[in-house]
């Protein structure tokens, strides 16, 4: 099951970092080491508003389906609706990574029938 | 026959029985929305969320020639001695009628009095200002026949 193809209403993105280990001597200098060479652990936020019950019944599916966050993904154009940008820019598989659920979808039920889901995931690689 | 509306016309009355020296009234409907505008869109869109009713009444303290005063009932449903406070039975019927002859166009309504007002001053009448907030769906709206 592919992650649902609905344009979020609201979108939120942290681009993450390189694998960079930070030592600091006492004397305030610092030594960074890089330990790889791939960007990850970018953070991507979906608010999908006022959808109905039946569209948020599909990411708690699919929240199912990737067994929560066990399973890696990669996200669909839909989930990029709207961004004019080039899509691999808020995307994981760019940099070799692939989006996990970072937390469970959250359905906050606004009407009989109308719901606002917002989803948390994560870029591992 | 055509026909303009005036004050003279509105009648308010509290659970069927028609209330004396009404000033003013007002009845107002409020629909909240849901916006389903997504990202890339250019025009807002939006879903109907719920209605609801509300509004206000300016009536002249008024007592009748059996001591009866008009603002009783409704002024009674918020000022009270005791502790209990309102309670969910503390409703009254509003019917907001516009006469036509012998035809009526009202908007019927269980409501709670959310405010209510009564003051003196001098070299004028003392008059009572409630406002109200209506709960669950109109008994009559036959405004357009």
């Amino acid at each position: 099951m592919a992650f649902p193809v609905l344009t979020p209403s609201a979108r939120a993105f942290d681009s993450g970092d390189y694998p960079v280990k930070v030592y600091k001597a006492q004397s305030g200098s610092e030594t960074r080491i890089l330990y790889g060479d791939k960007r990850t652990n970018m953070k991507l936020q979906l608010t999908y508003a006022n959808i109905s019950d039946a569209n948020a019944e599909l990411f708690l599916d699919h929240y199912d389906e990737m067994k929560g966050s066990f399973t890696t993904f990669d996200l669909n154009s839909g989930a990029k609706g709207g961004w004019s940008g080039n899509a691999d820019a808020i995307g994981a598989q760019g940099h070799g990574n692939n989006y996990r659920y970072e937390a469970p979808p959250q359905v906050t039920q606004v009407r009989p029938g109308i719901s606002t889901v917002t989803v948390s995931l994560i870029g591992v690689l | 026959m055509s026909k303009v509306y005036t004050g003279r016309d509105g009648v308010l009355q509290l659970a069927g029985v028609t209330l004396a020296k009404v000033v003013s009234f007002s009845v107002q409907s409020d629909l909240e929305t849901l916006e389903t505008t997504t990202l890339g869109d250019g025009v807002r869109s939006y879903s109907p969320g719920v209605t609801g009713y509300s509004g206000n009444a300016t009536l002249l303290y008024y007592k009748d020639s059996n001591n009866n005063v008009n603002t009783s009932d409704l002024l009674s449903k918020l000022i009270k001695t005791g502790t209990t406070g309102v309670s969910s039975s503390d409703t009254v019927s509003l019917t907001f009628r516009w006469v036509d002859g012998t035809d009526n166009n009202d908007i019927t309504l269980t409501a709670y009095v959310t405010s209510a007002s009564i003051g003196a001053s001098t070299a004028d009448l003392v008059r009572a200002e409630i406002s109200f907030q209506g709960t669950g769906a109109l008994a009559a709206a036959t405004i357009g026949t």
